[in-house]
């Protein structure tokens, strides 16, 4: 299982793989990267399994990242961690296709839930 | 009609996501202010004094020179009872989320503004070791979070007033970057405790975090 966390801070990009880890998902292949453009480039040759990504990001968002990826036909499972959390961030992030959101700050019950839903 | 009424009938513009602020007329700068709590956090694209009193807790001054939109923090780590888990660096203490998150929104709502993470100029006040009684020394812990935090960021601090066994009133003017610090004497040091030991707890106690939504 491939996991690609996006996020432009290296310090959420640390507790989220490091929570990933805490909540029993340490043993697959994850990857990071610092922006949307990046994790697109990253998505095209990789083929992650799940994309965690934060909402806001310097070149390209979160959710730019992800209609990017619908508008490729590329039907990755996609979820955001983000500090973005209202109703319109919400009804955009599921009219694009995104599978959850989870709120920073996260916890590792939060990754566990989730995680065993959407990879199961 | 004087000014200080005139401008508290006509305060500064605020930002959507900051209403909650409590704000009012700073006679002695003569500016309008707004009082942050542990917990909260204020940006501001208006010339505005953005005020907060701390004891072992951090606040981050942030601002792009720039555009002049800056704003300011109030946050500790919640207590970890396991103190070989309290490190940072490692990441090895999730209790850092709630810095790492408190970081984060006003880094983000700063740069929503138009500023650039590049320009911008962080300083950092607060974590004093005012909790004498306590075995872990959380003004301690949250100065190695904040300093750690800002080098993991690569961003540049111009200036901080960190640790010491005394709590801090902060007054920031974000358009000008100009901080003023006053240490206070130990007479007001047991409220600031209580305050921020009723604010460690609501972060333990209630699930202010890890809300999730699946959509499927």
């Amino acid at each position: 299982m491939k996991i690609l966390v996006v996020d432009d801070s290296p310090a959420m990009r640390m507790m989220v793989v490091r929570t990933l880890r805490q909540a029993g998902f340490g043993g697959n292949d994850v990857t990071q990267a610092e922006d949307g453009a990046i994790a697109l480039e990253a998505i095209r040759k990789e083929t992650p399994d799940l994309v965690l990504a934060d909402w806001n990001m310097p070149n390209m968002t979160g959710i730019e990242l992800l209609e990017a990826l619908r508008a490729e036909e590329n039907n990755v499972d996609f979820g955001f961690i983000t500090t973005e959390s209202t109703t319109e961030v919400r009804k955009k992030a599921t009219d694009a296709g995104a599978k959850f959101l989870i709120s920073k700050p996260f916890t590792v019950e939060a990754f566990e839930k989730v995680l065993s839903t959407v990879l199961s | 009609m004087t000014a200080a009424t005139e401008n508290l009938q006509a305060p500064a513009n605020v930002l959507p996501g900051f209403s909650q602020i409590s704000r009012s007329w700073d006679r002695e700068h003569s500016i309008q202010a707004a009082k942050i709590l542990p917990g909260e956090y204020y940006v501001t694209t208006s010339d505005e004094l953005i005020t907060t009193v701390l004891g072992s807790c951090i606040s981050a001054c942030i601002r792009d020179p720039l555009t002049g939109v800056g704003g300011m923090n109030h946050f500790m780590l919640p207590g970890n009872k396991d103190t070989k888990k309290n490190k940072w660096a490692g990441v090895d203490c999730l209790e850092t989320r709630y810095g790492i998150a408190a970081m984060e929104n006003l880094i983000n709502d700063v740069l929503k503004q138009g500023s650039r993470k590049e320009r911008l100029e962080i300083k950092l006040f607060g974590g004093g070791e005012v909790l004498k009684m306590e075995t872990t020394n959380v003004g301690k812990r949250n100065v190695q979070f904040a300093l750690e935090f800002v080098r993991a960021e690569g961003l540049a601090v111009v200036s901080e007033d960190l640790g010491g066994p005394y709590p801090r009133k902060v007054n920031y003017f974000p358009k000008t970057g100009k901080v003023m610090v006053r240490r206070l004497r130990s007479l007001q040091t047991k409220a600031i405790i209580e305050h921020e030991r009723k604010f460690e707890s609501s972060l333990e106690t209630t699930q202010q975090s890890g809300s999730i939504d699946l959509f499927d």
